[in-house]
């Protein structure tokens, strides 16, 4: 992705939820898929710590989904 | 006289109350049986994982993972997680494959002499130290804690431990609802400090490879900032937004890692220890979003990351998961896909020991231009006490990773036909417990 391809969904991106996020969302009573463990951003935290630790030794890049620190001298 | 009668009605009252209290809790126990335990279960969750990582002809690693939590009425909770990983096999030490056999010293090795500390790549072969070996316990701790009722923070700290290398790692976030909980922003920072204990000494960067030049032990720290915007964007969609920043500064060379020098024939002349900037600064954005349907769910997350180094990377991952009708079984596929281009300091090989104007150099694949895939299946099985209520769950996870480096430069002279870039394929296997 080309930094003004990024930068165009960045813009766009705030733009629409600046001005959307008052008219997004469910009543309280509306959120049963929503309560649900596999709709929970940090529903597998096993699997993510995993994962994470899989990529950051093997790759330049991490974090992003929460910080990048390692903590781990395999990168 | 008065004080004695009184002390012994006392006493035969706390008799009469202790066997009250005896056969009451023997009534209950008949009932409910390890009432105790299951009461303190049901106030904790537990969330464990057993993971077996085999590269091919490569490292192997078992890495068991365990956490616990607990949650308030309030909002509040705390959580404690402990990972093991016990590394062993054999590693890349960045040096080209040649036409000719290679050896190397390992670590703890002071001369190339025959002996334990020394090994021999044979022709054509991607040099690795084949006694690699390591061992890591990590500690974590995180605490939430509602601050209003609308206001929530959040903090963290992490220790861990290995031979070589001791990390301490705190971090701390604030976080605010807004339309009604739909919207929630938070901010977070991170900081953390390392210090280094490289197996025999930390070369000299850039330093001739055969001179065994060591110094002392080393440190590196930094500071990340966090900042996220979770939406609810309607009954079955939820996404999220996150902005990151890190910076982190010292040593951040792999003191484990050199690199060829060779000639114009493409005959090894010798080796230098690698050597990096002294400060890295990455940016990144991340999207996740979930939809979930009656039976079925979906999440995409996105990454985009680049850093002062010129490495740029997208990530993007899918993961689908079906329940049977009972939403007693689930099978979950993920994929991922991940690409990066090189850092601008990447070089497989250097043409000459002593280049001036050369100040940063490595041949660690990891900052080649590559392509990764990851393909991935889970299948979980949710159990359920004696009153039917789902109360844990055991799941399986295999996950094949395959590495692919992109724009390799072609070898000169001897090197040329040589498999330089061998591809890097994993399996990973894992059993989890949750309760």
């Amino acid at each position: 992705m080309s930094r003004l391809a990024l930068s165009l969904v960045l813009i766009i991106g705030a733009a629409v939820l600046s001005s959307g996020c008052a008219s997004l969302g469910v009543k309280p009573w509306q959120r049963d898929l929503l309560s649900r463990q596999d709709m929970q951003l940090n529903g597998n935290a096993s699997d993510d710590a995993i994962d994470d630790h899989l990529y950051f030794s093997k790759e330049a890049s991490s974090g992003g989904r929460s910080f990048a620190g390692g903590g781990c001298g395999c990168n | 006289m008065q004080l004695k009668r009184e002390e012994g009605g006392v006493r035969r009252r706390l008799i009469a109350a202790s066997c009250a209290l005896l056969s009451a809790s023997t009534g209950r126990g008949e009932e409910v049986p390890n009432s105790g335990i299951e009461r303190a279960l049901n106030d904790w969750s537990l969330d464990s994982a057993l993971a077996y990582y085999h590269e091919d002809g490569r490292v192997q690693v078992i890495e068991p993972v365990v956490s616990v939590s607990k949650a308030y009425g309030d909002g509040a909770s705390v959580g404690l997680n402990l990972t093991f990983d016990a590394l062993s096999g054999a590693s890349p030490n960045g040096a080209s494959p040649s036409r000719m056999p290679q050896t190397f010293a390992s670590p703890s090795g002071k001369s190339f002499a025959g002996g334990k500390h020394t090994y021999t790549t044979a022709p054509g072969d991607l040099p690795e130290d084949p006694h690699y070996s390591d061992l890591r316990a990590a500690l974590g701790a995180d605490w939430t804690l509602p601050l209003e009722r609308l206001l929530t923070a959040s903090f963290g700290a992490k220790i861990s431990y290995e031979d070589d290398f001791y990390s301490g790692s705190a971090d701390a976030s604030i976080a605010r609802d807004f339309n009604q909980k739909n919207t929630t922003v938070s901010l977070g920072i991170s900081y953390e400090a390392d210090s280094l204990h490289p197996i025999g000494g930390t070369p000299v960067p850039l330093s001739n490879y055969a001179l065994f030049e060591k110094t002392g032990n080393q440190s590196k720290d930094g500071a990340g900032l966090l900042l996220s915007l979770t939406q609810v964007m309607s009954r079955n969609w939820l996404s999220e937004v996150n902005l990151s920043l890190d910076r982190f500064s010292g040593y951040l060379n792999d003191p484990y890692k050199i690199i060829s020098v060779i000639d114009a024939g493409g005959d090894v002349r010798g080796y230098v220890y690698e050597n990096r900037p002294d400060s890295r600064t990455r940016r990144s954005v991340y999207l996740d979003n979930r939809v979930a349907w009656e039976r079925s769910s979906a999440g995409l997350s996105l990454r985009y990351m680049t850093d002062d180094w010129g490495i740029h990377s997208e990530t993007a991952q899918l993961h689908l998961q079906w329940w049977t009708a009972e939403r007693d079984k689930y099978v979950q596929p993920t994929l991922r896909w991940y690409r990066q281009s090189a850092a601008n300091f990447y070089t497989p090989w250097l043409f000459d020991f002593t280049t001036p104007e050369l100040s940063s150099a490595s041949s660690d694949s990891r900052l080649a231009a590559l392509q990764a895939l990851t393909y991935g299946l889970k299948y979980g099985i949710k159990l359920r006490d004696k009153l039917g209520r789902e109360s844990s769950e055991f799941n399986v996870r295999i996950e094949y990773y395959q590495q692919t480096q992109e724009n390799g430069l072609p070898g000169p002279g001897a090197l040329r036909g040589l498999d330089l870039y061998p591809d890097l394929k994993a399996i990973l296997v894992q059993i989890g417990f949750s309760y």
